[in-house]
């Protein structure tokens, strides 16, 4: 019988799951119901799902995630002709009103799910030096500042931030021409001189959220 | 086939294609397997007490699943994410709701039982045992469903001056074609191997029946495409046939003339009458239990003799602690939904990649197609709608319900990214190329994207062949006492058969550890 080892394994795995980042869900709100699709392609507790390209969105500011619903809903992002991911997106965002839309970043905002492990193959020592020109923006720890409306980057997918710094670089994201925030990404990003650099900073910015 | 026969028919076989053919041969003579009738599970009973088990998912196998444990006297409770039974096989009629991710629809059909549209699963071949099983054991009344018609059209937007050509006569003619060329073939022995003079015969013969060749072995038309004119009160006049070169250039041939020669396709079909959703319907009505609709499982969490599962109903988050556990959710979502599986089971679940189907449905106020001769089956164009599909059933009525797109993978796409509005306007100026004042006769349609159906994301899940060799074992091995289910579990995904098999595997493998495990412990 398989099920005496099966047991042990899990015995181990149990400890695992109850540890500190997996006490999470429980912490987390119950989803509004008229936002429970919101999991199905972010997970649950939105904690993101490559299998569906969806990002982690817990813990993210609030006012960033407005205003990424509003440039959806606008259509700055999720219209470019190449842009097959923000496509999946903006119907989402279109469909909400304001008061959805404040509603979804609070529940965003108020979510609790493990930091994403990295997956994207990159140097942080190179990307560090790659980080300076971003902190101006960023801040040095990548938390974000509201008054330039530049996000906070960790506790993002790092596959995530790749395709968007791609996205930016390749004008798929930040081309409107009333995407004001996206327009200043975008002169950003293309200080990045390849896709080596890419994944470089992305490593970085993932180590600066792991510790 | 007895052995001497079977090594000639090779041997023919190896002089006209060389080993491949052979190899390919053989093949297909020895994968017979795996028919006659299925035999009913025999599953231990759970005995007193009875045992929780926890079915994720009211789809075709999680029903399943609940209707035979339930029989041998387990206690089952189906959590269902969606506002309905059935996941993918879905039928919709006046007032149901598609709920597709940001355009929610209603249907607007008419409200009359004739008037549905099988959006999800839609045919049954004889040879889905398990299908056919369970729909004699619940009495799912069955008919037969026209697939393959050849009355009905191809239709090439640059071919044949971009008019629908009769699917008789495209076959009838790319048969005599091709089997002329065959006849000269073999009249010139021009063979790797010699072939005996007996046999040169009858492949001469042989290429003139399959091609309704002349005596001379000649293609001159054939009265298999229909007649020009005349039949009943005059001498039927054949049709010209199509010329060689416009045919070889046309593409239907490559995409869809040996449809019907796909064995899951093959003719005769069946539908369930009045719907599809009848049988999901059936073993729904068996439950003991009702299924727990709107509760979206959001954690699941494996114990050393049991399953815990999370989910959120009715604005709570609730907690389920079952001893066994059959998951049918889209494997792409498991990685969204919290579990402590071991990296292994986790890695293989995640190399699924999601597979997915679109389709529209179209009510039209008249039958107009009956009017052209065609009853049921597929008209076939190189048009993004790819296929309509005439209804079997409500033969005369005064109105029907068409399938007016159907686009396969990644074809989907295109027609995802319209409103629903959009996606029918453009489903009608592609009919109207085929059947010229189409437009006008519809009264009402929906579409189906599934790869954007709330709590289902896709269909059609399935592995590269590398993968399916690393990892196909594992996931229908259960991790723990927790097993995935669904037709996404076998060969055969995207076909209700594979649901049902994935079904019968997992609960053998349940009872056959269960078995086991009584046998020790009665022991101890
Ligand atoms: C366009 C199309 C055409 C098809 N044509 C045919 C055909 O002609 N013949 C045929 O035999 N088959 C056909 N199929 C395939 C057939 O529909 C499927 O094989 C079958 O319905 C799959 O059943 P299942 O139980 O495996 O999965 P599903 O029906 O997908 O069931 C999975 C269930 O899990 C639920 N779920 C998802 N997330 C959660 C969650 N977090 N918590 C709780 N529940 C959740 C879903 O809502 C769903 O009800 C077709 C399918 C499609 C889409
Ligand atoms: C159909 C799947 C799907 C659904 C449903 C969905 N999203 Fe998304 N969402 C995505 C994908 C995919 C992306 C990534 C787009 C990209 O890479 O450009 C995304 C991106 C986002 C972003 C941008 C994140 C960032 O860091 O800029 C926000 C915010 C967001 N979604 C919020 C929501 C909210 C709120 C809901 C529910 C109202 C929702 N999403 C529902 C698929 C979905
Ligand atoms: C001039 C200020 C500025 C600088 C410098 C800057 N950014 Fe940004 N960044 C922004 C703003 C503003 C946004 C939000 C864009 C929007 O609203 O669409 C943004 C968005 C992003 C995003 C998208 C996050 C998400 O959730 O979708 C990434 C990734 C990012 N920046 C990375 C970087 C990196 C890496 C650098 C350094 C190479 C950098 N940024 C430099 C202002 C800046």
């Amino acid at each position: 019988m398989k099920y005496p080892l099966a047991s042990c394994l899990f015995g181990v795995l149990l400890a695992v799951f109850m540890g500190p980042s997996a006490g999470a869900a429980e912490e987390s709100p119950v989803s509004p119901d008229d936002l429970v699709y919101c999991t199905v392609c972010h997970g649950m507790q939105l904690r993101g799902n490559r299998n569906i390209e969806a990002p982690r969105l817990s813990e993210m500011d609030a006012w960033y995630i407005e205003q990424q619903l509003v440039a959806f809903k606008n259509g700055w992002r999720g219209t470019h002709p190449q842009d097959l991911i923000g496509m999946e997106m903006r119907p989402m965002a279109a469909a909400l009103n304001d008061t959805q839309i404040k509603a979804a970043a609070k529940f965003a905002q108020a979510s609790r799910a493990p930091v994403p492990a990295a997956t994207v193959d990159g140097d942080a020592d190179a990307g560090r030096t790659h980080y300076s020109t971003c902190a101006a923006c960023h801040g040095v720890d990548a938390s974000g500042n509201e008054a330039l409306g530049a996000p906070p980057l960790a506790g993002l997918n790092d596959w995530y931030l790749v395709r968007q710094l791609e996205n930016f670089r390749d004008g798929v994201r930040g081309s409107h021409p009333d995407d004001l925030y996206g327009a200043q990404m975008r002169a950003s990003a293309a200080l990045l001189p390849d896709d080596q650099a890419i994944r470089d900073v992305v490593a970085y910015i993932t180590s600066l959220q792991t510790n | 086939m007895d052995n001497l026969t079977r090594r000639r028919f090779l041997s023919l076989v190896g002089a006209a294609g060389g080993s491949s053919a052979v190899y390919k041969a053989s093949m297909a003579m020895g994968l017979l397997a795996d028919t006659g009738p299925m035999a009913r599970l025999d599953i231990k009973s759970a005995g007193r007490g009875g045992k929780e088990v926890v079915i994720l998912g009211a789809g075709l196998a999680g029903l399943t699943i609940a209707y035979e444990l339930q029989r041998v006297g387990y206690n089952c409770t189906i959590l269902e994410a969606s506002h309905r039974v059935g996941g993918r096989s879905l039928t919709l009629r006046h007032g149901d709701v598609v709920d597709e991710m940001g355009y929610t629809q209603v249907c607007n059909f008419d409200d009359d039982p004739e008037l549905f549209f099988n959006a999800g699963p839609a045919r049954i071949p004889g040879h889905h045992r398990r299908v056919l099983h369970y729909c004699r054991e619940l009495q799912v009344p069955l008919q037969v469903k026209a697939n393959i018609n050849r009355s009905a059209y191809v239709h090439e937007s640059d071919h044949f001056g971009g008019k629908p050509v009769r699917l008789a006569e495209y076959v009838t003619d790319a048969r005599g074609f091709l089997s002329e060329l065959l006849y000269k073939a073999v009249d010139r022995n021009a063979f790797e191997q010699p072939l005996s003079e007996e046999d040169r015969v009858r492949l001469k013969e042989l290429t003139q029946a399959f091609g309704d060749l002349d005596q001379d072995g000649l293609y001159k038309g054939s009265s298999r495409s229909g007649y020009k004119s005349g039949g009943f009160l005059g001498h039927g006049e054949l049709k010209e046939p199509m010329e060689f070169g416009a045919l070889l250039d046309s593409s239907f041939w490559r995409r869809g003339m040996a449809q019907s020669e796909n064995f899951d396709w093959a003719e005769p079909l069946m539908e369930a009458v009045g719907g599809m959703d009848n049988i999901v319907k059936a073993f729904a009505r068996q439950l003991k239990k009702p299924v727990v609709l709107k509760a979206q499982v959001q954690a699941v969490q494996l114990r050393e003799d049991g399953v815990d599962v999370i989910y959120q109903h009715k604005g709570q988050r609730r907690k389920l602690a079952a001893d066994y556990c059959f998951n049918s959710i889209p494997v792409h979502f498991m990685e969204g939904i919290p579990n402590n599986f071991s990296q292994d089971y986790r890695d293989a679940l995640n190399a699924f990649e999601r597979g997915n189907f679109f389709k529209i449905g179209l009510q039209m106020r008249e039958r107009f197609w009956e009017r052209e001769g065609i009853y049921g089956g597929i008209t076939n164009t190189d048009q993004r709608i790819n296929q309509i599909w005439y209804p079997s059933h409500g033969i005369h009525g005064s109105k029907g319900v068409v399938l007016g797109a159907y686009a396969f993978w990644n074809q989907s796409h295109f027609f995802e990214r319209m409103t629903p509005e959009e996606r029918i306007r453009y489903a009608a100026d592609c009919g109207e190329r085929i059947h010229p004042g189409y437009s006008d006769y519809i009264e009402a349609g929906v579409s189906v994207p599934w790869g954007r159906m709330n709590h289902m994301m896709g269909c059609g899940s399935r592995m590269t062949p590398e993968n399916e060799e690393r990892y196909f074992d594992r996931v229908r091995q259960p991790e723990g006492r927790h097993w995935m289910v669904g037709d996404q579990i076998s060969y055969h995904s995207s076909w209700q058969e594979g649901a049902l098999a994935s079904a019968e595997y997992a609960l053998n493998d349940f009872d056959q550890r269960a078995r086991a495990a009584a046998a020790i412990s009665s022991k101890g």
